[in-house]
């Protein structure tokens, strides 16, 4: 386990290089003016502007030689200057970062429990009602468009009857927790702040519900099957045969095994959920590293995308590492080497 | 199988504290919508909009929300009244032209003080202005042609400039050219030098700070999230009656009609007309008031690969195919209205004569004098936007359809404004779409855009460099000479610019678009500046 840890480790970072390779010449090769957000339009037309511009960003220099001073300074923890906000990147994504954590934590919490307890459920009352309507809520779940459902449902819950405050993560008249982890639920607790800690939950349940919602589906669906194929197991007919009641076959025997495959879901959904709530945000106003991505992509901001790409990578390299090893802890028969 | 005593017990405890927990959940929840309500008498005010602020520094910043912020912190030397029209003393408190306008003396208000209770001396008006054209920025141009800036004590400023210019002291109330307190940004890696360009480096911690004279202070700024500004309690001129200003970043209208209905903004002045049409709430007002800024098609003669050459018949016959009453009623439910030439109303020069007319047959006659009867096909590129509440697809379907009654087929093609750029000021784009805002008031800074004179942004875009005979040749001497005369005359050469400008057909104003402002009750005295867009000083709340 120690050895396989460690090659997985040291392999990380040398992913991390390859993303951001691709991610610099991909970016590069668009078709698109980097100068946008540096250069008024006015000022395009003077050489003497564009090509200040270009010396203060470091544009007027060959691409292998942008490369190379990139790499260089990331290499020691350097992600750049965004074009776009002018601050550092890492100062940008340390800001933005712990929202979409807070929203994919809540997200992925709803999701996972909601998904299993109709998964439980549609297994338990097979071809019943509770199946189908399990069966219909996760279709629903994993196929109604996020910016769909998130306009609906905040249309009639803000809007509408006015039970759900507006978008954002906290309204902005609350009093702000001060920073310790960035998750403002977690730090306005740590500060004593019960009225903001209130706020920011009331925002994060329509976001997280409609984010989660896509989960629901995707593991409710996947329970049910390894629940039914769990449950025709002979492990299971013994434990009946030894008297054990319907709550105890379920949780204590077949859950626990159909588990297992759910795991990969749920470290991959997570992950997903990272650098896929870019819809999610949008719709809410949710200033998190999707909308981050966006606005970055759409300026054609090379040092804040390479930097979310690296930071998108990297939650899916560290999503599968403790997908792995929960696996190998979760299924004795797994032995990672 | 049973359950023993203490597995009983401990499952009743369970379930009690499962129920206890969600019962206390739901009642907070049930309880919050107070919280999110409107603002009351002293509370911040919140104004919910799509921040395009590209920095907060005055020598490198160039957007609409940037006038927002920079006019509130930092005071100009001179400001434009609520008429739109007349320059009116800032941190001036008088100036003086010598006769062939090419000498402006500034007088300095020695109650002037920046925010940390410092006398404004001449000393910051010339660091600024030498730093805002030296760091070439996106208003350095109001400053190409000055030529040197004395300081003959601490409250004079005497700015030489190297051709006359009658719109010098009104391109002073662009809020890039509010002034810095030069002795603290210097000590930030402030420079005003011919270099600062590339060694300039305060505009980091301008990001964070201010230090300008005007009635608010930066308290917090997050990028493309939130930007707080308080009260200058220093502030040595009329202090403003709310005492802090929080933006919050919000993309669309309905985003911002949500955050105003739910309670959680108090003013939203990017909501379209349409939008604004079904807010149904008694609590909010919606008010539209004139503004100079413009929405307007470009054709570009000099575009790489035309199926017909775009001449000046072809181009009459575009200006006339347009259906730009349906236009402004289909995007803008009418609340525009229509310019003769790209030069504002109310500005020198502007809004005088008559817009070209909608006239399908004319076209069709000009398309065949042009022996291009039988039509051809257009690349339209165009910025995929909502900018001053008009949606850029649906204007272009619009102009598609018209021009199919001249047998030209558009190809629309929306794409990211950084593709557009990259794309106009490389092979260039036949047909476009764009907008203009003012950056002061004045007419000279539209010439400078517009014309098709060597040097301006259009001439280079539309192929002048390829095709010269795009050119001109009078308007160069019109606008020095607009430009050289006393205000009354320069008005009257500027509409004269303005119909040479109309008559060239490279840009047809589509619409001048009214703002919108929608707010909720209690709140007043919003206005838009043509300077400044809106002015947060003079804006009150019960």
């Amino acid at each position: 386990m120690t050895q396989y840890l460690f090659r997985r480790l040291i392999s990380i970072p040398l992913l991390l290089l390859g993303v951001a390779t691709v991610a610099f010449f991909l970016s590069h090769f668009t078709q698109a003016d980097p100068l946008s957000a540096l250069v008024s339009e006015r000022q395009m037309n003077n050489p003497e502007v564009v090509a200040a511009a270009k010396q203060r960003w470091g544009l007027d220099r060959s691409l292998p030689e942008q490369y190379l001073i990139y790499i260089q300074n990331l290499v020691s923890g350097d992600m750049g200057v965004s074009f776009r906000t002018r601050r550092p990147v890492l100062t940008d994504i340390a800001e933005r970062l712990p929202a979409t954590l807070e929203l994919v934590i809540f997200a992925m919490l709803f999701g996972t429990i909601s998904g299993v307890a109709l998964g439980v459920l549609a297994s338990r009352f097979q071809n019943r009602l509770l199946d189908y309507f399990a069966r219909l809520v996760a279709l629903f779940g994993s196929t109604v468009p996020v910016f769909w459902s998130g306009l609906l449902l905040l249309y009639l819950f803000t809007v509408k009857f006015s039970w759900i405050p507006g978008p954002g993560r906290l309204d902005p008249r609350a009093d702000p927790p001060p920073f310790m982890t960035g998750l403002l639920t977690i730090d306005s607790l740590a500060a004593g702040q019960f009225d903001t800690f209130l706020n920011a939950l009331h925002h994060l349940v329509l976001p997280s519900f409609v984010l989660g919602w896509s989960v629901t589906g995707i593991i409710a669906r996947l329970v049910r099957a390894s629940m039914l194929d769990a449950l025709g197991q002979d492990y299971i007919l013994a434990a009946r045969a030894k008297g054990a009641g319907e709550a105890r076959t379920l949780f204590r025997h077949a859950l626990p095994n159909a588990m297992i495959p759910t795991l990969t879901i749920i470290g991959y959904s997570f992950a997903y959920l990272i650098t896929g709530a870019v819809l999610t945000e949008a719709v809410f106003g949710w200033p998190g590293i999707g909308s981050y991505a966006v606005d970055s992509a759409r300026t054609l901001d090379y040092p804040a995308i390479i930097g979310v790409s690296l930071i998108g990578a990297s939650a899916f390299l560290l999503a599968n590492l403790i997908t792995d090893i929960a696996y190998a802890y979760a299924n004795p028969r797994i032995r990672l080497e | 199988m049973q359950l023993t005593n203490n597995e009983t017990r401990r499952a009743s405890i369970r379930r009690r504290a499962v129920l206890a927990a969600a019962a206390t959940v739901l009642t907070s929840f049930a309880a919050f919508p107070t919280l999110g309500l409107a603002a009351d008498s002293g509370r911040p005010l919140v104004v919910a909009r799509d921040m395009d602020l590209n920095s907060l520094d005055p020598a490198r910043a160039f957007c609409d929300t940037c006038q927002i912020y920079l006019s509130s912190v930092y005071d100009r030397l001179v400001d434009l009244s609520p008429d739109n029209k007349s320059i009116v003393p800032m941190l001036a408190k008088e100036w003086s032209a010598s006769d062939d306008s090419t000498v402006i003396t500034f007088k300095l208000d020695p109650n002037a003080k920046f925010s940390d209770g410092s006398q404004v001396e001449a000393k910051d008006v010339k660091w600024t202005l030498e730093r805002l054209k030296n760091i070439k920025g996106g208003i350095a141009y109001i400053l190409d042609n000055v030529q040197s800036i004395e300081t003959p004590d601490e409250a004079t400023v005497v700015v030489t400039l190297t051709a006359p210019n009658s719109e010098f002291v009104g391109s002073l109330t662009a809020p890039y050219a509010g002034i810095i307190n030069s002795d603290v940004v210097a000590e930030q890696g402030g420079n005003a030098g011919a270099d600062a360009a590339t060694t300039d480096t305060a505009e980091q911690w301008l990001l964070a700070n201010s230090a300008g004279a005007g009635p608010f202070v930066l308290e917090s700024y997050s990028p493309s999230q939130e930007l707080r500004l308080k009260r200058n309690e220093n502030y040595w001129g009329k202090k403003p009656a709310v005492a802090e200003f929080i933006f919050l970043q919000s993309k669309d209208a309905v985003s911002q009609t949500q955050l105003l209905e739910s309670g959680s903004a108090d003013i939203a002045m990017q909501v379209d007309p349409t939008t604004a049409k079904n807010i149904t709430n008694e609590d909010i007002i919606v008010e539209t008031q004139p503004s100079p800024n413009m929405v307007y098609i470009a054709l570009s003669p000099g575009a790489k690969n035309l199926a017909h050459p775009l001449d000046a018949k072809v181009r009459e016959a575009i200006a006339s195919a347009i259906d730009y009453d349906g236009i402004i009623d289909l995007t803008v439910d009418g609340k525009a209205i229509r310019l003769p030439a790209p030069i504002p109303v109310g500005f020198p020069g502007g809004g005088v004569g008559e817009p070209i007319k909608y006239d399908v047959e004319k076209a069709k006659a000009l398309m065949a004098e042009a022996g291009a009867a039988d039509g051809f096909k257009l690349d339209a590129t165009f910025p995929n936007v909502n900018q001053y509440g008009v949606d850029y697809t649906l204007m272009m379907q619009k102009i598609q359809q018209d021009l199919a009654e001249i047998n030209i087929e558009l190809e629309l093609a929306p794409v990211e404004f950084s593709v557009w750029r990259e794309k106009v000021n490389g092979d260039g784009i036949p047909m476009t779409a764009v907008f203009f805002a003012p950056d002061y008031y004045g007419s000279s800074q539209y010439a400078q855009y517009f014309a098709m004179m060597d040097g301006t942004v259009w001439y280079k875009r539309a192929g002048g460099a390829a095709d010269p005979a795009l050119a001109n040749p009078e308007t160069p001497k019109m606008l020095a000479d607009a430009l050289a005369a006393p205000s009354d005359k320069s008005a009257e050469l500027f509409e004269k610019l303005a119909a040479v400008m109309a008559n060239d057909h490279i840009i047809l104003p589509i619409l001048s678009p009214e703002a919108v402002f929608a707010f909720r009750k209690g709140i007043s005295g919003l206005r838009f500046s043509a300077c400044c867009n809106m002015v947060l000083a003079d804006i009150k709340a019960e």
